[in-house]
């Protein structure tokens, strides 16, 4: 592993929930507290009503793949012993279109599968940051 | 522009520097060769140019460094769909009235390869904007990834195959071999494109455009003036620039009827040309699904056909709708969208030797992809 270790988000006061959320193994979505519409990646307002109150809240971690590719070559140092990888685009099924760019963990690039059903994991890169990654639904981590 | 206010523009000079693989000269280096020579091209004096605008580097500064000016109207665009940012810009200037003849400039210089990034040789800008929080965890830094995204969600979505893109990749290269600016100019088989290694599977690296240190200029101004100028007239007939969603790109809605679909309805509103009307394409090819995506948004094939209508030869010199006949930027290299207003011109000026399209009298150049795009159409004057 590289000694540079994983590139970590930067501190921000809008995106620090999700962070904080995944180090415990949850997975936290921004959601408006005033018309309740899930917003992702997380603004400073609510797209449908204008309402500044916003919060993450806890979802379901279910979700179905929108599309997926395997990544063959490192563009940073961390990731050069993990290539190839899956990055993927997962639906979340709490509202249409709420869509999370994660990882894909557990099946092998030719048994993925367009649509198919996946749930949320969690992956520590190190002891201080751990990512909301994605599997295949029902299959044992 | 017809369906448009104001004047009409022409296209009246167009240059590039001298591209090439880490070339060692600045930015304004590149400039100052783009722009000698699109005023050379054109006629013109540099004195005659009173409107500025790019993408790389800061417009005013290139200006006063080739003895422009005073300006009447100038622009530094930065994150938007490539040359054709300014490039429309500068024809609303003209059209408007805002200046008389503007000069659009596109610099683009080598970027870090995968083999310095990954060696820690080279390093990433700290991310700009926090929405890099949701991808460089996740080892996503690359724009080749979320074009791996795009066109795995296009193969599954179109009748296009991988055999489609290595038809594609060997017709473009074809073209390369008939263009003295090209950088690629040896025959490439489909064969051997699908020897090359993926990058971001389904992507590989022939799918992408090739990195290189690039400027470009062009010069646009009004039909009157260009009337008395040099070079054959080449008209802007319509123009369109689009907007659908934030710089996200692995979180399009749709990832195969993007921003192109919306910018082409718009184009086709306002002329009374349409898609059997174009001669020639010159369609962005940054990554090769991009390619694809605009001819099925510009209504040059059928939705979902684009891979059975290339392989079919129908982009070829002689085919129903010769695309990219510069050889595109995977060739030619990264000019960021210029290349293809500077080759369509090219065409419709009839300058374009072997590769020459008979009888080009309409053609059309459009940049981008996914959140934005933008498209010209041109025409003999």
């Amino acid at each position: 592993m590289s000694p540079l270790g994983p590139p970590r988000p930067m501190a921000d006061p809008i995106t620090d929930f999700f962070w904080e959320a995944a180090s415990r193994r949850e997975l936290h979505i921004q959601r408006c507290q005033s018309c309740g519409t899930f917003i992702h990646l997380p603004r400073p307002i609510c797209r449908s009503c204008h309402s500044f109150d916003l919060a993450g809240e806890p979802v379901s971690g279910r979700g179905t793949l929108y599309s997926f590719s395997e990544t063959h070559k490192a563009f940073h140092p961390f990731f050069v012993d993990r290539v190839p990888y899956l990055i993927a685009v997962v639906d979340l099924v709490e509202q249409p279109g709420l869509r999370l760019h994660t990882n894909l963990v557990g099946i092998d690039e030719p048994d993925v599968r367009f649509g198919m059903e996946v749930e949320v994991d969690f992956e520590a890169l190190d002891a201080e940051l751990t990512i909301p990654v994605f599997r295949p639904a029902g299959a044992a981590a | 522009m017809s369906a448009t206010t104001g004047r009409r523009v022409a296209i009246v000079g167009v240059g590039y520097s001298d591209v090439g693989r880490n070339t060692g000269r600045s930015e304004r280096h590149h400039a100052a060769q783009a722009a000698v020579r699109a005023l050379d091209d054109a006629g013109l004096e540099a004195a005659d140019v009173d409107g500025a605008s790019t993408w790389g580097g800061d417009a005013i500064d290139f200006a006063h460094m080739l003895g422009m000016g005073p300006l009447s109207w100038h622009l530094n665009v930065s994150v938007s769909p490539a040359f054709i940012t300014p490039a429309v810009h500068a024809v609303m200037a003209v059209a408007t009235g805002a200046c008389e003849t503007a000069m659009a400039f596109r610099l683009m210089m080598q970027q870090p390869s995968s083999a310095q990034l990954s060696s820690g040789a080279a390093q990433l800008g700290a991310p700009s904007v926090v929405d890099a929080n949701f991808l460089y965890p996740f080892g996503n830094f690359s724009p080749t990834q979320w074009a791996g995204l795009l066109m795995n969600r296009y193969l599954h979505e179109s009748d296009a195959t991988e055999e489609h893109f290595a038809e594609f990749a060997s017709i473009q290269r074809e073209y390369a071999t008939r263009n003295p600016d090209a950088l690629q100019t040896d025959p490439l088989t489909p064969a051997e494109f699908l020897e090359k290694p993926y990058i971001t599977k389904p992507l590989r690296i022939l799918d992408c455009d090739y990195p290189c240190d690039s400027g470009a200029a062009v010069i646009f101004t009004t039909e009157e003036r260009a009337r008395d100028l040099k070079a054959p007239v080449v008209l802007v007939e319509a123009q369109s620039l689009s907007a659908i969603s934030d710089m996200n790109f692995e979180l399009l809605p749709d990832m195969v009827h993007t921003s192109p679909a919306h910018c082409s309805e718009q184009l086709w509103a306002r002329t009374d040309l349409g898609p059997d009307d174009i001669d020639t394409a010159h369609l962005y090819d940054g990554f090769s699904v991009i390619t694809f995506q605009w001819l099925e948004a510009l209504g040059l094939c059928d939705p979902g056909q684009a891979g059975p209508f290339i392989a079919a030869g129908n982009t070829k010199q002689d085919g129903s709708v010769p695309l990219n006949t510069d050889g595109g930027a995977v060739n030619v290299g990264r000019r960021h969208g210029a290349n293809f207003c500077i080759e369509a011109t090219r065409q419709l000026r009839g300058e374009c030797g072997d590769r020459q399209v008979d009888g080009a009298e309409v053609s059309v150049w459009a940049n981008a992809v996914g959140p934005f795009s933008g498209a010209m159409l041109l025409r003999k004057g």
